[in-house]
């Protein structure tokens, strides 16, 4: 919260503006009272029209001031909402890019959606409510009481002692009923998992004839759900009736209060509907402060999440200019080096060589590091242990920017982006000529497909563009990593569905290019030709050698060997 | 005096409303769920009425009390009034509190008939239902619609009634105390209904625009977020943080206006307020110095201007919220009229031990009138045999399977087992036959003991255990943090896709079926669980009759027949070898999938 509020200072005069415009609005009200008591008394007794009409008049003017007071604070408490808000995701988005895969698993893609969007719209809500009306309930209640002083003392103190006591009632309610209601959440989502559950697996459980299972194990979540609301709802609804009948009470010993004074002629008639007055419009503020109470605990939340966000340790060499800029032939070597993924030891003292152009097969079960293994060579992660070399500078040296473009990487996952084939091409180098484009494009053997599309490289991707399969979504996030002429290239299980003619092809003219490959793959007809193959085992290297080696050294490449040859029979 | 009060939403007058197609059906439908319920109902009912008065006479006999204690005090006069608005006030509180507490009973009790009605129902549509809708449109009619209808019942039903009452009791007599002073509070309502109107048309505009461009932003940072590798590998921060920015700005300006106007709303309402609250003092000051009116009777009009407002803008609301919820409603009870499975035939019995035999005579099938998607399809399966379907997607592999589950029903020809006509056995049996691993391997949310004991309700851990270690499951299981008790996503985080097949395995081998049905997986997978599966899939299939949509070549090979499906024929149809010999599409597709093997030897 502290540090949401730290944002509002940037428009703090907007904030002081809308504040004072409240204040305009909250003396309007308090005075109301008083000028009816005036109307009262100094006017109706004693039969005064002049009086009447005058301070009539006075409170119609007031009500238009405070209208247009209110109208005013609109504007100011929007720039500030908004301003803050647009600080907010503009800050959250920009430290998000600074990000690592690290960080982005400790929230998870949806979490960090919800915080950019959400959680800034709980935020700007609240400070919206703020400078309008969050103020304004506990003034009001403080200088309804300090002017009921002012008219008798001794019925003020009446006020005085039962508005804490409701306070202190409401508040009770109401953090009990949020607990209630998070609780009816949890029931909630209970009784959607079932059902989603229900949905995608209908088949299966048709097939099982799990029917009537699934009904029971529904019919117990959704009593649950229900039990749950009832008791919650139940207990808000305790609230309104008892403060209500409260201040009605209040208002009745007012009155019996005001008969004796009035009988001993120490208080005036207008001076006891003036309090009368008071006490409802201070029942009216209760109800603003439930709400309140509610905007704040969940912006409170959201503030909490936003923070969290913006207060996560990013690595530093990624934030300013760090290290040299080299050109890079592409040797890689890793000496005894070890990394761990949330205490998890993942690869465990890993030493190899890759010579510039050589090219890297790595084999291994899933779970056994490759991916993690690759992420280092790009400082996608970092290592825990040991030190790697790129051309005999320690990667540490170097400037990631300059390293990273250097490198390409064709990730596991294919992620494309919208808008035209050529834009996400030219990802891989952002100024690259159409003639390169076309040279990659070819050389990841897409070409000739784009060649059939009905806008060529114009074409459209995503959602309302054309739709790759899975083979042409792999070759065109190729042609994205090697349109930037790579020194290292790193292909994370990327040609899993190209058959082995595009496949071997895809070698052929990647050997055109200078560049050290490191290739992830099922099928050891695709790391056949490597210079070495790495076998990963529970983030060791348990094998390391040709094809012709392994196969003579490895037990392990034989059977997965044969058992491939076997299918291919 | 005091009445309830609720914080609006920006709406109001001039807010279109939901469209709805037979509003009064569908109510009387929702009412149907509270049956059993009524005479509480209609107890809730007269409980609104009897507060509702008595909200009305409480700030009369406060107006009265004041004029009492401002003209003749007189302590036994006044105490007996003062007494009497004290019965009036706890009247109405404990009405109040009993009319919600009631209703709420009413409507949770109702909507959880309703869903459990809706989910049962859903459980007999048949499958076909499930392949028209997409799966998001029907969880949030199930989810979003069902707590709309709730929320609804639960408050709107009870303010609406009250906000009608309300309004017309009190413009009724405040015309009896004093229609001169009437004709001057109503003055305000119709500078509220064009002040609202004037606002929401604006409200209503950039609200549109604001969800525009917030679906903008949320597209946006969607995609980049899950690129992150990508954007960091191709060093694109500083364009992407450009891009964001224009996005972001037109958020802000968008924003901004809806959120201004929106401000405009209960300014507005507190002036109308505060303007009416001056007349009155003002008016009625001047007519009380003439002797028409009472000093009580401001007073008591000061509460009634105040009631009657209120909730002339509550009502717009009110019947916006109903109204919304009952367009939700028609969308439950859409999914609930739809026909269900058929019932099984009253000649059909139930079949146990079924020895697999399964002959296809010339069945055809098409959904709903449409195109053929199924023609002609012939063959048969000898108990224990494995038969393979092979072709193109939407060639009509998957119609096959559903078919010999009872999903549909053929339109033309016979299905028979083990010699009985399909139509003579019922679902339930026919299906407590079969066991089905599928290509999703769909996982519940629990355990994983549970999710392999969903083959076989009564299993005990020992055969959950045993099945798992055929299936080749056990071995991972163990290694997880919480072994068989390890929670599963529905998502499968925390496992792999291979080691989810396997879970998948292991809960059709605990289910012991006497057919099989098997949708291969097609991803990659690493080789060494690719092994693990191949092996426990054999083990599966074993003296089992299996039918297999086939992908990989090895179970398509050792199938004892191989139907190749195309646009719904049958094209070829014979045993590994009988089919490389007709040199046709199988041979082709063998040929192909060689190729990328060959490159191995």
């Amino acid at each position: 919260m502290r540090k949401i509020f730290t944002y509002s200072l940037s428009y703090k005069w907007s904030a002081i503006i809308a504040l004072s415009l409240m204040g305009i609005e909250l003396i309007v009200e308090l005075v109301q009272p008083l000028i009816m008591a005036k109307i009262i008394d100094e006017g109706i007794v004693s039969k005064d029209y002049s009086v009447v009409s005058l301070w009539g008049g006075l409170l119609l003017v007031l009500s238009l001031l405070a209208f247009a007071a209110g109208v005013t604070n609109s504007f100011f408490a929007a720039r500030l909402s908004q301003g803050v808000g647009y600080d907010l995701r503009r800050d959250l988005f920009e430290k998000i890019q600074s990000f690592t895969n690290r960080n982005f698993q400790s929230y998870s893609t949806p979490g960090l959606i919800t915080r950019i969007t959400n959680d800034v719209v709980q935020i700007q809500n609240l400070l919206f409510m703020f400078v309008r009306i969050a103020l304004r309930a506990p003034l009001f209640i403080l200088f309804a009481l300090v002017m009921a002083f002012t008219i008798d003392a001794k019925l003020a103190l009446i006020l005085v002692v039962s508005v804490p006591l409701f306070l202190v009632f409401l508040s009770f309610i109401l953090t009990k009923g949020v607990k209630l209601f998070k609780s009816v959440q949890q029931k909630v989502d209970g009784v959607n998992t079932v059902i989603r559950e229900n949905l995608t697996g209908i088949r299966l459980i048709k097939g099982f004839n799990r029917g009537q299972y699934e009904e029971e194990r529904f019919t117990s979540v959704n009593d649950d759900l229900m039990t749950q609301n009832k008791r919650a709802l139940w207990l808000m609804e305790v609230a309104m009736p008892v403060v209500m009948l409260g201040v009605n009470l209040i208002i009745l010993v007012i009155l019996w209060l005001g008969a004796e004074r009035l009988a001993a002629n120490t208080i005036q008639p207008g001076e006891v509907v003036a309090l009368v007055n008071y006490a409802t419009r201070i029942m009216f503020t209760f109800s603003i402060f439930t709400f309140l109470i509610m905007v704040f605990s969940r912006g409170n939340a959201s503030a909490n999440r936003i923070t969290d966000i913006l207060e996560e340790e990013t690595p530093s060499y990624l934030k300013e200019q760090h290290g040299e800029k080299h050109e890079l032939k592409g040797e890689v070597r890793f000496q005894d080096v070890s990394f761990s993924h949330e205490s998890q030891p993942t690869l465990d003292s890993i030493t190899f060589k890759a010579e510039a152009g050589e090219t890297i097969g790595i084999l291994g079960e899933t779970g056994s590091g490759k991916t993690s293994l690759l992420h280092l060579i790009p400082r996608l992660y970092e290592r825990t242990d040991g030190a790697i070399y790129l051309d005999d500078y320690k990667i540490e040296d170097l400037d990631v920017k300059s390293l990273r473009t250097q490198i390409s990487l064709v990730p596991q996952e294919i992620h494309l982006f919208s808008g035209t084939v050529r834009d996400n091409i030219a990802w891989g180098k952002e100024e690259a000529t159409a003639e390169e484009i076309e040279a990659a494009a070819k050389q990841a053997q897409i070409h000739d497909y784009i060649l059939t599309l009905p806008e060529r490289y114009e074409t459209q991707l995503g959602q309302r563009g054309v739709t790759f399969s899975g083979g042409q979504k792999q070759r065109l996030s190729i042609a994205r990593a090697l349109v930037r002429k790579p020194k290292v290239l790193i292909l994370d299980d990327s040609t899993s569905a190209l058959d082995a003619h595009t496949e071997s092809r895809l070698m052929e003219a990647l050997k055109g290019q200078s560049c050290t490959v490191f290739m992830v793959a099922q099928k050891i007809s695709s790391l056949k030709a490597a210079h070495t193959i790495l076998i990963l085992h529970k983030g060791k290297i348990v094998a390391e050698g040709s094809h012709e080696q392994l196969l003579q050294e490895s037990a392990y490449y034989r059977e997965v060997y044969h058992s491939q040859l076997e299918e291919a029979q | 005096m005091v009445t309830r009060s609720n914080i609006r939403r920006h709406q109001g007058i001039g807010t279109a409303p939901p469209k709805v197609d037979d509003i009064r059906s569908t109510i009387k439908r929702i009412f149907s769920y509270m049956a059993s319920e009524r005479k509480m109902f209609f107890v809730v009912l007269s409980l609104i009425v009897a507060s509702s008065a008595l909200s009305l006479i409480g700030p009369y006999l406060l107006g009265r009390a004041v004029d009492l204690v401002v003209s003749e005090p007189n302590p036994s006069v006044l105490f007996r009034m003062l007494l009497l608005l004290l019965f009036v006030y706890a009247f109405q509180s404990g009405f109040l509190w009993l009319q919600n507490y009631w209703m709420i009973g009413i409507a949770q009790n109702a909507v959880y008939k309703m869903r459990n009605h809706l989910f049962s129902h859903m459980q007999r549509l048949p499958i076909l239902f499930f392949q028209k809708y997409q799966q998001g449109e029907l969880m949030s009619r199930l989810t979003n619609d069902m707590e709309n209808v709730s929320r609804t019942l639960n408050t709107a039903v009870v303010q609406f009634v009250t906000s009608v009452l309300t309004i017309t009791g009190t413009l009724v007599m405040m015309i009896w105390l004093s229609p001169l002073l009437t004709l001057l509070t109503v003055t305000i309502v119709p500078v509220m209904y064009f002040g609202m109107k004037w606002i929401t048309k604006r409200t209503g505009k950039y609200f549109k625009q604001q969800q525009n461009h917030l679906g903008e932003v949320n597209g946006y940072v969607e995609e980049m977020f899950s690129g992150q590798t990508i954007v960091s590998m191709f060093s694109r921060e500083e364009k992407v943080i450009e891009d964001f920015k224009a996005k972001n700005e037109a958020l802000r300006d968008s924003g901004y206006w809806a959120q201004v106007y929106t401000g405009f709303i209960p300014k507005l309402m507190n002036m109308l307020n505060n303007v009416s609250f001056a007349i009155i003092v003002g008016g009625g000051g001047l007519l009380a110095v003439n002797g028409y009116i009472s000093i009580g009777i401001i007073v008591t009009f000061t509460t009634y201007s105040r009631q009657f407002t209120r909730p002339l803008n509550d009502l717009a609301n009110q019947f916006n919220m109903i109204l919304s919820a009952v367009a939700g409603a028609e969308r439950v009870f859409d999914i609930i009229d739809q026909s269900e499975e058929e019932k099984d035939e009253q000649y059909a019995n139930r079949i146990s031990n079924v020895k697999g035999d399964v002959r296809f005579e010339e069945v055809d099938f098409s959904y709903e009138n449409d195109q053929p998607t199924l023609q002609n399809i012939s063959f048969q399966a000898k108990p224990g045999e494995t038969i393979a379907l092979v072709g193109p997607t939407g060639a009509g592999k998957t119609t096959i399977i559903s078919l010999l589950s009872r999903f549909y029903e053929p339109t033309k020809g016979g299905i028979y087992i083990d010699d009985h006509p399909l139509q003579d056995v019922t679902r339930e049996s026919l299906r407590s036959q079969m066991g089905v691993v599928l290509q999703d391997s769909t996982m519940f949310h629990t355990t994983i003991r549970e999710n392999i004991r969903y083959g076989k309700l009564e299993a005990t851990d020992e055969e959950v255990e045993e099945a798992a270690r055929l299936a080749h499951a056990d071995e991972f299981i163990r290694q997880l943090p919480g072994g068989y008790d390890t929670v599963l996503d529905s998502d499968g985080h925390g496992v792999s896709h291979g080691q989810r097949q396997l879970l998948s395995i292991a809960r059709a081998m605990i289910a012991d079926p006497s057919l099989l049905i098997l949708d291969e997986a097609t991803s990659s997978i690493d080789t060494v669980t690719e092994m693990k599966i191949n092996d426990a899939l054999a083990k599966l299939m074993k003296n089992r009759t299996s039918f297999v949509i086939a992908h990989r070549l090895n179970t398509i090979r050792s199938a004892d027949l191989i139907l190749v499906l195309q646009e719904g024929r049958i094209i070829e149809k014979g045993s590994h070898r009988e089919l490389v010999k007709q040199n046709g599409f199988y041979a082709d597709l063998v040929r192909t999938q060689m190729a990328e093997n060959q490159a191995l030897s």
